[in-house]
């Protein structure tokens, strides 16, 4: 039947077993070094620990790797790591990086199996609270740290509450989400910043500006001296450089227009517009192309771009102009302080400055306040429904107790200070851990008030992303003003109308105060047209 | 005698049952994979939902949405349409011409290997061409800006993929010389059924060369013509990869199509439902072509009629 005989047969299945059995092989997971996870701390095997919880701790922390590319790998986050899981023997903590891609983690959360402990931006997370993904961590933080408490001093902060241990209340207290929960904890501060360097500076005669005016004229200067004047990462426009000039000139309307007070998030977001007062205010004419003071804020942000270079979109890019010295200044965070301290072939001579307050000769809708910051909370880490998977319910979960108690842990100030004192990046968000002093500058920059309102927060996710593609035609010359102005009012009215079926607004309470507030409207001049 | 017919057609039935039952299994297979998603695409356009949230009826609203007052839906619209007639344009007539050079070739053995190395570019992974197209052609010191420097019109030179003038040119670029594809082999297959008997009496009425080709060639392989004008206004208005991958739809909107636009409502901004409005929408788009393709554009078959 077959014509094969018998040694033919069996040799002809000897090479097939051995070619499924090399197959197999390949496809068995490699194994890992013995004993060590990410950033060196002593692995537990699944056996040996019951809890095993998985936290995507984000890049700065990151055990194991290498900030800038420059020095050494950082280590602190596996030590604090180390010490919870001496603490609670049946706790495995896995340092994971996940990608930052939204798909991603919507994919993650929905189907139950994100890691325990996340971090990104609170905002971001606001859109999906509803669908019970996160955890509100208010009755936790309203409770003692139990890792303080068993310190026996009452005089520590976080004794009597968590809260009490984060020093920057307001702005950590401000991240509550608008149905009024916090879902997220504010573990770390950032701020941006103008790194400049003084050696450029010298050469083309020009000093630290303290306005705007005297800052684009030393452009001007640098800018003849052969050099960039200064370096941003195109998307920055979109985020910090709309929201700052928007409250520049804005602030002064404040008291006209802003309609609705947030008791809890009043002290650090004053006078803050939230969502449903941007909706109010657009159907009054404002932020229209009616609203020659909305025209205003991109005409000023196109003369900033201007003296920004060529459209680089590769933030690393970026900042080697400025360490090679093409350009003279450049906006970041207080992240980039690390890669100019630990370079030592840098050559120069660098310092910090704020942006300076919009005057009357760059805008006649100037308010002429101090310039409003951006920044605020840096690492946000959230707690997904996995915590809680063991169970279901919060209330019940073992597993979402050793969760808590790895966060609790974390902001112990002996362990905190190993993470975020570890090399200078953030600035501490605990009571009784300094910031390290070169990032002094940054320290004093965070003091300043919040801006006006941050409008890439604001509505969906869609209007954000045709706003940042928009402006950066628009900044980089393929657009006119008022191209992108007609653009930016479609994209607007989208964004409202879809965010209006969507949600519920009290418009009559707003039209009451928005009435109440005619008198004060009444001595400010351009407003809208036909308002 | 009776029993003979009666079991011939028992035969026969249980032959054409047995039929019925084969086709009967991808056909399931297809309405679970293909029809009931379709549908529940059609559903899904009437709600707004989103991942992990209630949905919530809102009819017609996400058409409405997205035909009247999406900003984006028109500027996607024109590109798209661009995309679309442009590559109608090339795959109906630089594949014919080489297959018409192919097939005009004397030796059967040149023929072979004419045909063998024209549709071997088909192998390559589309993810791959695009890539190699944007960053050894497009980039600043690809392919493209480097030929212009060497004609001494380097003062030319764009930034193609970021250029907003250029962009959507540069996406329809790719793919050249567009020869390298199935459409030779459709085309030289209808060349090759064209009966020996019209070419002869071609010859003998003195109808030859370029007269030839387009006064008995082509009106003859119009099937194959309209197929491929099927599937190219049909690739047209579907395409989204090769943006995706090149531009993600920008500089601004320069190279935004449909599709591009419901992958991204679906899976960045989480709008579901709007992103299967968007869907069907192309869905009908495409079945009104094709309907309008297949009602006036006439095969030869209808033309011998």
């Amino acid at each position: 039947m077959t014509g094969l005989s018998l040694p033919m047969r069996i040799e002809k299945y000897a090479a097939l077993a051995l070619v499924l059995a090399l197959l197999g092989w390949c496809m068995l997971p490699k194994e890992r070094a013995p004993g060590k996870d990410a950033g060196g701390s002593p692995k537990k095997t699944d056996a040996t620990a019951k809890y095993s919880i998985r936290v995507a701790i984000g890049q700065t922390y990151m055990p194991g790797t290498v900030p800038m590319g420059i020095g050494k790998e950082i280590r602190g986050m596996a030590d604090v790591v180390a010490a919870f899981e001496q603490r609670f023997p049946d706790t495995h903590i896995e340092l994971i990086t996940v990608p930052f891609d939204r798909e991603y983690l919507v994919t993650q959360l929905s189907s139950g199996s994100a890691p325990d402990i996340v971090n990104v931006n609170v905002e971001d997370v606001w859109t999906d609270v509803q669908k019970g993904w996160y955890l509100a961590l208010d009755p936790w933080l309203e409770r003692p740290n139990p890792f303080i408490r068993e310190k026996g001093d009452p005089a520590r902060p976080g004794y009597e509450k968590w809260w009490d241990m984060f020093k920057y209340q307001a702005i950590s207290r401000g991240k509550a989400a608008p149905d009024q929960l916090m879902y997220c904890l504010s573990y770390d501060m950032i701020e941006t910043g103008i790194f400049y360097n003084k050696d450029l500076f010298r050469k083309a005669g020009v000093e630290v500006p303290n306005t705007w005016e005297k800052m684009l004229d030393g452009m001007a200067k640098l800018e003849k001296s052969g050099v960039i004047p200064m370096t941003i990462f195109m998307d920055c426009f979109n985020d910090w450089g709309t929201d700052l000039i928007f409250d520049q000139l804005y602030n002064s309307l404040l008291p006209g227009i802003d309609l609705l007070q947030d008791p809890l998030r009043e002290p650090y977001l004053q006078g803050y517009l939230d969502w449903d007062e941007i909706c109010f205010l657009f159907q009054k004419g404002f932020f229209t192309q009616r609203d020659a003071r909305y025209r205003d804020v991109f005409r000023i942000m196109k003369e900033l771009r201007r003296y920004c270079g060529p459209p680089i979109v590769d933030p690393t890019l970026l900042i080697n102009d400025f360490v090679k010295q093409r350009a003279a200044m450049h906006w970041n965070t207080s992240q980039l302080v690390y890669r100019l301290m630990a370079d030592k072939d840098l050559g120069f001579e660098w310092g910090v400055f704020y942006l300076p307050t919009i005057g009357k000769q760059t805008s006649q809708y100037a308010s002429a306040n101090p310039m409003c910051v951006i920044g605020g909370s840096a690492n946000q880490l959230e707690v997904t429904n996995t915590a809680f998977a063991d169970t279901g319910d919060p209330k019940t979960s073992k597993r979402l107790e050793r969760v808590m108690a790895f966060l609790q842990f974390m902001c112990v100030p002996e362990q905190y200070t190993r993470v975020v004192n570890e090399y200078p990046c953030f600035i501490s968000n605990i009571v009784g851990v300094d910031s390290l002093p070169v990032l002094q500058p940054f320290v004093e920059i965070l003091e300043k008030p919040y801006t006006t309102t941050k409008w890439i927060f604001t509505f969906d996710l869609r209007f954000g992303d045709i706003q940042r593609r928009l402006l950066e035609l628009y900044l980089n010359g393929a657009m006119d003003l008022d191209t992108f102005m007609r653009w930016q009012e479609d994209n607007l009215r989208t964004a409202i109308d879809n965010l209006m079926l969507r949600k519920p607004m009290d418009m009559a309470k707003m039209q009451a105060r928005w009435d109440e507030l005619a008198p004060a409207r009444a001595e400010m001049e351009d407003l809208p047209s036909g308002l | 005698m009776v029993f003979d017919a009666k079991n011939r057609m028992s035969h026969r039935t249980r032959f054409v049952l047995g039929i019925y039952a084969l086709l009967a299994v991808p056909l399931g297979f297809l309405t679970v994979f293909v029809y009931l998603p379709f549908f529940w695409g059609f559903i899904s356009s009437l709600y707004e939902f989103e991942i992990g949230a209630p949905a919530r009826f809102v009819g017609l609203e996400n058409y409405r949405e997205f035909l009247f007052k999406d900003p984006v839906t028109w500027p996607s619209f024109l590109n798209m349409a661009f995309l679309a007639a442009w590559g109608v344009s090339v795959r109906l007539t630089v594949p014919l011409g080489v297959a018409k050079l192919i097939h005009t070739l004397g030796n059967e053995r040149a023929r072979h290997a004419y045909r063998i190395l024209f549709l071997a570019p088909i192998v390559v992974p589309g993810v791959a061409i695009q890539l190699i197209w944007g960053i050894m052609v497009f980039s600043d010191r690809g392919l493209a800006n480097e030929f212009l420097r060497l004609i001494g019109l380097g003062h030319l030179t764009p930034s193609w993929l970021t250029d907003p003038s250029s962009a959507l040119i540069a996406i329809a670029c790719i793919g050249f010389p567009w020869v390298g594809g199935f459409e030779v082999l459709i085309y030289y297959a209808g060349l090759s059924a064209i009966p020996e008997s019209v070419n002869e009496a071609a010859r003998l009425e003195g109808c030859a060369g370029l007269k030839k080709f387009f006064l008995i060639d082509v009106p003859m392989i119009l099937g194959q013509m309209r197929l491929i004008l099927i599937l190219s206004i049909i690739g047209g208005v579907q395409t989204f990869e090769n943006v995706l991958i090149l531009t993600r739809g920008g500089p601004g909107f320069a190279t935004t199509v449909p599709g591009l636009w419901m992958y991204y409502n679906a899976f960045s901004f989480q709008r579901m439902g709007y992103a299967c409005a968007i869907g069907v929408t192309l869905f009908v788009l495409i079945f009104t072509l094709t309907a309008l393709n297949l009602r006036y554009f006439k095969g030869a078959e209808t033309l011998e009629d």
